[in-house]
């Protein structure tokens, strides 16, 4: 049973596609593990809906032109890929990426949502690192760098040094349960902690605790994240 | 929603079924000339460069073109035609402003439809019947005072962050937020009603 769940104001800009890229990941991760969330999102997306109903209609350009444009849909339609023109099976969805042999095996990532399994396969070469006694980082290439995306695995049983955070921080729990002064948290569950709020997460004794976590990304980016940027690029993450 | 506005949402229902099942040319093309007035009006209302008549044109044919492969994957128990369309113009937008500000290099990563994607929609519907609680939010969104529609409408057909409604309005951010949780609360209790 998932107990914590994003804010209204988070699904709304998820709904809205104003939320950022990497925000997005872990709000759709959480979606994918819980059927309230997913049930408050179908009237999130029904708001969009009657907005775009009721909207009022761009005056059309000539009706000659508006036939033009028409036409030319249905020529890009025809010239496509013949499959294009045969119905799609409804049940033809992307094939899910198989993962990486290696993290097949490890119980931790045997049933992450679909969009972390997606994740698994870009970033096959998981690269640990030990930030402390018991917690191992790695991060994720995502497509963007304005936040830090990277899996947490903490030992079982194990206390993380108390913390605090540059930026928001957003955890969500894929494997196993953590707790700290303020609760435990279990599979699903999505955790926002704003910058001066300290706090210090223990696995549970008898498992391993995964977890996906996006915080700002520093405003100097120094190591792997820096090299990625070129500092003759205008750059935008979004 | 008028019980007509409702009817009219089923027959652009009807339609789109038909151009998943039959591949329906007549029918997608009424289709095309009811929602790409509509797609161009929302996207208007954003300002700067993406409410440029091209930028208009060239996400009307997008959307338009996904409408056409996606159709036979519509199901009409989990969404009004006109929600099904409004969030492949939404991933259409969010892919749009991405490319925009991608650097060419960059690896290929997650694609919109990775993380906005429809498996949620897969789960039953333990709420309410769909076109009930469609027609009781166009309803809802009727009676909200002036200033949480505002709200709502710049997140939507502007596409702003609640900070960026924030900066722009000259409001703090949690009065942004609380408008929002209030419309939000209001659209809810009109749909368990």
């Amino acid at each position: 049973m998932i107990h914590h769940h994003p804010d209204n104001n988070m699904l709304l800009e998820y709904a809205s596609g104003s939320l950022n890229w990497a925000h997005s990941i872990v709000v759709a991760a959480h979606l994918q593990l819980c059927p309230k969330c997913a049930a408050d999102l179908k009237l999130l997306n029904g708001i969009g809906g009657n907005l775009l109903a009721t909207s009022a209609p761009a005056l059309a350009s000539a009706p000659e032109q508006e036939k033009q444009s028409f036409e030319q849909l249905m020529q890009r339609i025809d010239s496509g890929n013949q499959s294009f023109d045969a119905p799609e099976a409804p049940e033809q969805k992307a094939p899910r990426t198989a993962l990486p042999r290696k993290l097949a095996k490890d119980p931790v990532f045997a049933s992450v949502p679909p969009v972390v399994e997606k994740l698994l396969g870009q970033n096959s070469a998981l690269r640990w690192r030990r930030l402390s006694k018991g917690l191992k980082e790695a991060r994720l290439k995502t497509g963007q760098c304005q936040h830090e995306v990277a899996f947490h695995r903490i030992a079982p049983g194990n206390k993380v040094a108390e913390h605090d955070h540059r930026g928001t921080e957003i955890t969500m729990v894929l494997y196993g349960s953590f707790s700290d002064a303020d609760g435990i948290y279990s599979r699903g569950d999505f955790l926002v902690r704003e910058p001066g709020e300290t706090h210090r997460p223990t696995a549970t004794q008898n498992h391993e605790c995964l977890c996906l976590s996006v915080v700002e990304a520093p405003v100097a980016l120094t190591g792997i994240m820096g090299k990625l940027v070129n500092p003759f690029l205008s750059f935008r993450p979004q | 929603m008028q019980a007509s506005d409702q009817a009219r949402n089923d027959e652009w229902s009807r339609l789109l079924i038909r151009v998943g099942r039959h591949r329906d040319r007549a029918a997608f093309e009424q289709l095309y000339f009811h929602f790409s007035p509509l797609i161009k009006g929302f996207q208007f209302s954003r300002g700067g460069q993406s409410s440029a008549p091209e930028a208009a044109d060239e996400l009307v044919q997008e959307v338009l073109f996904k409408v056409w492969r996606k159709a036979p994957s519509f199901n009409p128990d989990k969404a009004a035609a006109s929600t099904w369309i409004y969030t492949i113009m939404r991933n259409c937008r969010i892919d749009a402003l991405r490319r925009h500000g991608r650097q060419p290099d960059t690896d290929e990563s997650l694609n919109v439809e990775d993380i906005w994607d429809d498996s949620q929609d897969d789960q039953p519907l333990i709420y309410l019947q769909q076109s009930r609680s469609e027609s009781a939010v166009a309803d809802g969104l009727q009676s909200l005072p002036p200033e949480q529609s505002h709200v709502i409408e710049k997140a939507y057909m502007e596409g702003k962050s609640h900070s960026e409604i924030s900066e722009e309005l000259g409001l703090p951010l949690g009065t942004v937020k609380s408008r929002v949780r209030l419309a939000l609360k209001k659209l809810q209790s009109t749909i368990v009603r």
